[in-house]
């Protein structure tokens, strides 16, 4: 929303110390987020009305001009190269310090005293194009300068241009500032509408003043207006239907209007602050929203029909499937959740969204009908939400209006028709329904309570004196408040004691609340098992294995998932994706990841990735719905997937079991590495591997299927590693069983066996057979795997470190052969081998 | 010529000659040469001394065991001479490039911007006994917005800011961390101190400043007797922790309807220290602080009796802190898996 500071002064005299900027940091502070302050005519500091006196020509240039100006205080003489100088003539004089566009081109620059071809210049008489202005005033011709009598004719004077109350000062005399002859002497202030969603009070100027009234401590012009004299042209009948959704209706006809363009005063008040201006009546209605913040609406009376010579106005609910066009000629289908203005034969507008097109008003308007009316919040809100409407209007009724403010707001709107549209009469009676005012609302507040909450001891006169300039009424009875709500706060902004201590520490000040420490017990935290174990796995993939992190949107495509060859049905989906593109809630990390990876493969060798968060699986249980409900959220476990790429390796396989290796160790948590149970499209089938724990299976390390690799644009070989973190952390904690083994008083005795078995014959199933041979056998470890040249077809070269020790004495070489011969003898009964060494 | 003599000319001979040595084989040669047990010349001189008389071969014995003496600390001198020249040359021989880097060069992988400011934030709250606490990203509308105080037709609700789930109109990807105020109340109850780093949605259009996906972490406490002061020490403590002791914080009003009173809370720009700049706007001030009063009706819907507790909570962005942290200006790169972006963290 935009406020303009000259508009916010019509109602509280500040000071002329306090500027625009002070009241924008004081708002920020105490009330509301401003955004920007912005000067009105900036760029036209120093510029001024000057009446040229006289001119003779340059005594040493011929296209130049000296002319005396008048500018108000002084006479000053300016060398100018204008076409169209003369004596007498109204011009936009340059002081020295203004800021000027040289020819209309380049970059400002600040004018100085100078010499024109000798002869001393105080300043500068300017074309349109070198103050900005060009759009405004178009130049007519290259060496034109800005003639401000043919601009503003001064015999029509500025009467037009001011509103009534600010009527009287402005003249284009020499000297006056030549913006605030164009009217351009204002400070608008953007304040951030989020903001102010708490404050039905401050959707207009009238509030805002009073707001800055109570920061400045000042007394706010309160906004008075002319009664309304009933005519008796027309009848106006208005029934309210529904009394929830619509407490207060007035309405008011008015004959003898002339449509037309708005005086200049009231279409730049509107420009100011952001609002197009149409026409004299649709901008008196839209001049008093954003005066007092009560949207209005003005109907054509005419298009109005009348029964038994009456102008009956219905506000009701819609009919389920009504139709309704409105003012921008879109034609919407209505339901009953929607409120309606209408007559018999059928709505004239959206109540508090917007107008109807066949009741709007025309060039031809010659009688008009008011509203102004308070809707509830809830379902102007439904209403512009489920139709897309969002309006001025509707934005300031779902904030719930004080219905207090309709009839002064049609009191004002019939003034302002009056002073602007000549002629134009009261036809008709005001038809009011509704209570124009709501019970008043009193809170009870101990003055302790102030201290409590906020940790701060406020003096009671204090605290009283804040209440009382921000409107309310509060009574003092042995320490207890008795606080009564202004009718503009009530309407659910104030409806606790909370929210009176907020407005007692917002104008006291926030930065005034000293800062302190809470106390507390001396108790550890609970640990987050999960937070813990995330950690652990991540220091092993950044600290020891040099993979990177990534952080991926949650988001899949349904060609991510046509890709993966996984079943898109399974996932859930967004109701309203920003992206139609990736519309789906991820199930896995791999797919984003495999995007990161196509995104950064040409520029790296090698690529190892990770990521961690949470997945959807809408068929599993997740967390409840609410405390006291059966239905369940999708199940969200948090999963770690690493990715690993080596553009010199065919078998990433290893690299990605080095990953859950590591981590397994560090973690004291041992998984077995068993063939899945029905691998996924995506996996290569003949390299995957379940990471499991007993019956629960955790994790994958596995290869991508090279098929689906191609799908994704790579064309090398990605190993993956993946863990259910969320399912780990339920196994992990407590203490991890100590890894500690007494070290053996006797020598070990290692040897080294070579052999040649079937490719099929896996390093578990040796190590099992090896392990259960004999006793002495500590330990073994693979070291060398071999295939191709020197190894026939089908077969591979498997080498192992053996490690013996006698947990009571040396072993003999007699005796470690012994043990060997049976192991060579067992490998080649069990396995088929053939010893190499 | 007498023995003394011969004795003398030995030296004369053998002394220069072993300075001229230039290496130990030389050296060795000249120590058999001269000393040898066998046939070295000293050695053989004094097989003579027993042919002369006493008196002469006391004296001449005494000449003899001097030369040798002499003999054999030249030899022993030129030995270290040599043995040093040889370190020497082996050292300067050994010498290498101290400026090179440790080749091959070792990978070192990256923890991503967030993590390391989460990281840092956890352990602070952690040092001051506050649970980490985790939540679902797909939330209820209930926890998300109904039980934090934000009835349905709330304008505070807005359609455009949040994602919905097809065929599920009650469910949400959560919009804030705020949710898990209330599902930490219903779990452990008051007393409560609680911080909940995770990600969070807005269905906005993305741009520099813009994310749909970023990460928050929320923060509550409450005990019977928390105050607004003490949540602006709490601030001040982070403040402090994160850019420097006697970093200015300020608080101004800021309406959530899950607290009252609420607030944002700013601090000095600690890239320009307050002078104003590109990064706060020309302000002085950077908001990161937002926070309040936990709302009484949230405290029911928790489960908890406002009148006997009250309590505050917050929600920084810690998105917006790891771009202050690192300078980075294009929201945009935490998610874009670029790794030229991430591999300098």
């Amino acid at each position: 929303m935009l406020l303009s500071f000259n508009w916010l002064k019509q109602y509280v005299k500040l000071p002329d110390s306090v500027t625009p900027e002070a009241v924008a940091e004081k708002l920020k502070l105490a009330t509301v987020e401003v955004e920007k302050v912005e000067r009105q005519g900036a760029q036209l500091e120093n510029i001024v009305v000057g009446k040229i006196l006289k001119y003779e020509k340059h005594p040493n240039a011929d296209k130049l001009k000296v002319c005396e100006v008048d500018i108000g205080a002084e006479k000053v003489t300016v060398v100018c190269g204008g076409s169209n100088v003369r004596e007498g003539m109204l011009v936009a004089l340059a002081k020295t310090g203004a800021r000027v566009r040289w020819h209309g081109a380049g970059e400002l620059v600040e004018l100085k005293p100078t010499k024109i071809r000798g002869v001393e210049s105080q300043g500068m008489i300017c074309a349109s194009d070198e103050i900005g202005l060009s759009e405004m005033f178009p130049k007519k011709e290259e060496k034109e300068i800005f003639d401000l009598s043919v601009v503003i004719p001064a015999k029509a004077g500025i009467q037009d241009n001011v509103d009534s109350r600010l009527r009287g000062n402005d003249k284009l005399k020499p000297g006056t500032l030549l913006a605030d002859i164009l009217g351009l002497n204002d400070t608008i202030l953007e304040i951030d509408n989020k903001s102010l969603s708490h404050r039905p009070d401050l959707w207009g100027h009238y509030g805002f003043s009073r707001e800055a009234a109570a920061l400045f401590n000042r007394k706010l012009e309160v906004c008075r207006t002319k009664d309304i004299k009933p005519g008796k042209e027309v009848k106006i009948k208005a029934e309210i239907k529904d009394s929830k959704l619509c407490s207060r209706y007035l309405a008011v006809a008015m004959s003898n209007i002339r449509v037309a363009e708005s005086p200049r005063w009231l279409k730049q008040r509107l420009a100011a602050v952001g609002c197009r201006p149409l026409n004299n009546i649709v901008d008196i209605t839209n001049y008093v929203m954003l005066d007092l913040g009560q949207p209005m609406h003005a109907f054509d009376g005419d298009r109005i029909s009348e029964i038994r010579n009456q102008k009956k106005i219905m506000v009701r609910r819609a009919q389920e499937g009504e139709k309704f066009v409105s003012l921008d000629g879109k034609e919407h289908v209505l339901t009953p959740e929607m409120l309606v203005i209408a007559n018999e034969a059928g709505p004239l507008a959206l109540a508090g969204v917007m107008g109807g097109e066949d009741s709007g008003i025309t060039s031809d308007t010659a009688t008009i009908i008011f509203e102004s009316a308070n809707f509830a919040a809830a379902s102007i809100r439904k209403t512009s939400v489920k139709l897309g409407l969002r309006t001025d209007s509707s934005a300031r009724f779902e904030k719930s209006l004080d219905p207090a403010q309709c009839e002064l707001a049609l009191k004002r709107a019939v003034e302002l028709t009056q002073e602007i549209c000549p002629g134009a009469t009261v036809a008709s009676a005001v038809a009011a329904e509704g209570a124009g005012k709501s019970p008043v609302s009193r809170l009870t507040i101990s003055v302790e309570w102030f201290a409590q909450k906020l940790g701060v001891k406020i003096d009671t006169k204090i605290i009283i004196g804040i209440l009382e300039r921000l409107g309310f009424a509060v009574a003092l009875k042995k320490g207890i408040l008795q606080v009564s709500v202004p009718s503009w706060r009530a309407t659910g902004d104030i409806t606790i004691a909370e929210d009176v201590v907020e407005e007692v520490a917002r104008i006291y000040g926030y930065d005034n609340i000293p800062a302190s420490l809470p106390s507390f017990p001396l108790t550890p935290p609970e640990p987050n098992k999960l937070r813990a174990l995330e950690r652990a796995v991540a220091d092993v993939l950044v600290r020891e294995l040099a993979y990177t992190e990534v952080y991926n949107y949650s988001f899949v495509s349904a060609a991510q998932i046509a890709k993966l060859g996984d079943d898109g049905a399974r996932y859930l989906e967004l109701d309203n994706p920003l992206s139609k593109e990736k519309p789906y809630l991820r199930r896995h990390l791999l797919d984003n990841l495999l995007e990161n990876l196509h995104q950064n493969i040409d520029a790296y060798p090698v690529l190892r990735l990770w990521e961690v968060g949470q997945v959807f699986h809408g068929e599993d249980a997740g967390p409840r719905v609410a405390a006291n409900s059966d239905e369940l959220l999708p199940r969200q476990d948090t999963w770690l997937t690493a990715i690993y790429v080596d553009k010199a390796n065919d078998t990433p396989f290893g690299e990605a079991r080095r990953a859950a290796e590591t981590i397994s160790k560090r973690l004291a948590f041992t998984f077995d590495f068993l063939p899945p149970a029905k691998p996924k499209p995506w996996q290569h089938p003949a390299r995957a591997a379940a990471l499991k724990h007993g019956d629960r299976q955790l994790g994958l390390v596995y290869e991508l299927h090279p098929r689906v690799a191609g799908n994704f644009g790579l064309a090398v070989r990605v190993g993956i590693f993946s863990l259910n973190l969320s399912a780990l952390a339920e196994l992990t904690g407590g203490a991890a069983p100590s890894p500690y083994q007494p070290v053996s008083l006797y020598p070990a005795v290692m040897r080294d066996i070579a052999f040649i078995v079937r490719t099929e014959t896996t390093h578990a199933e040796i190590v099992q057979a090896l392990q259960k041979s004999d006793p002495l056998i500590k330990k073994t470890e693979l070291f060398d795997v071999f295939a191709g040249q020197g190894v026939k077809a089908g077969h591979q070269s498997l080498a192992y470190h053996l490690t013996y020790i006698h947990p009571e004495r040396t072993l003999t070489s007699a005796e470690v052969d012994a043990v060997e011969q049976k192991i060579i003898k067992l490998l080649q009964q069990k396995f088929n081998a053939e010893i190499r060494s | 010529m007498d023995l003394p003599t011969r004795i003398e000319q030995l030296k004369t001979g053998a002394l220069p000659a072993i300075k001229a040595v230039k290496n130990k084989t030389q050296l060795e040669e000249w120590e058999n040469k001269l000393l040898s047990r066998k046939s070295g010349q000293l050695t053989e001189l004094m097989k003579d001394l027993k042919d002369l008389s006493e008196a002469a071969r006391k004296e001449a014995g005494k000449l003899a065991n001097e030369v040798k003496f002499q003999i054999e600390t030249a030899l022993a001198g030129k030995r270290r001479e040599l043995e040093q020249s040889e370190w020497s040359a082996m050292i300067e021989r050994e010498r290498v490039d101290i400026t090179q880097p440790a080749l091959p060069p070792k990978e070192r992988g990256h923890f991503h911007p967030n993590t390391i400011i989460q990281r840092e934030l956890e352990d602070l709250f952690t040092s001051m006994g506050f649970m980490v606490l985790d939540g679902p990203e797909l939330e209820s509308d209930y926890y998300n917005f109904t039980a934090l105080n934000i009835p349905a037709t709330h304008p505070a609700r807005d359609m455009q800011d949040t994602f919905y789930i097809k065929g599920h109109p009650n469910w949400v990807m959560r919009t804030h961390t705020s949710p898990v105020q209330v599902r930490a109340m219903q779990k452990f109850g008051a007393p409560l101190r609680a911080i909940v780093p995770g990600k969070c949605y807005r269905n906005e259009a993305t741009d520099p400043r813009h994310e749909h996906t970023f990460y928050q972490l929320e923060g509550l406490v409450i005990d019977q007797g928390i105050t607004f002061a003490q949540m602006k020490g709490v601030f001040q403590a982070v403040a402090d922790h994160l850019y420097g002791a006697g970093t200015k914080i300020r608080l101004m009003p800021k309406y959530y309807p899950f607290v009252e009173p609420g607030a944002r809370g700013e601090l000095t720009c600690f890239l320009c220290a307050g002078k104003g700049c590109r990064v706060c706007n020309h302000t002085g001030w950077l908001e990161v602080m937002p926070g309040g009063m936990v709302h009484p009706n949230v405290l029911k819907e928790g489960g908890i009796d406002p009148q006997q507790y009250q309590g505050f909570a917050f929600g920084f962005g810690l998105t917006r802190l790891a771009m202050l942290k690192y300078g980075i200006e294009d929201i945009r790169l935490l998610e874009s898996g670029k790794l030229k972006f991430l591999e300098q963290f």
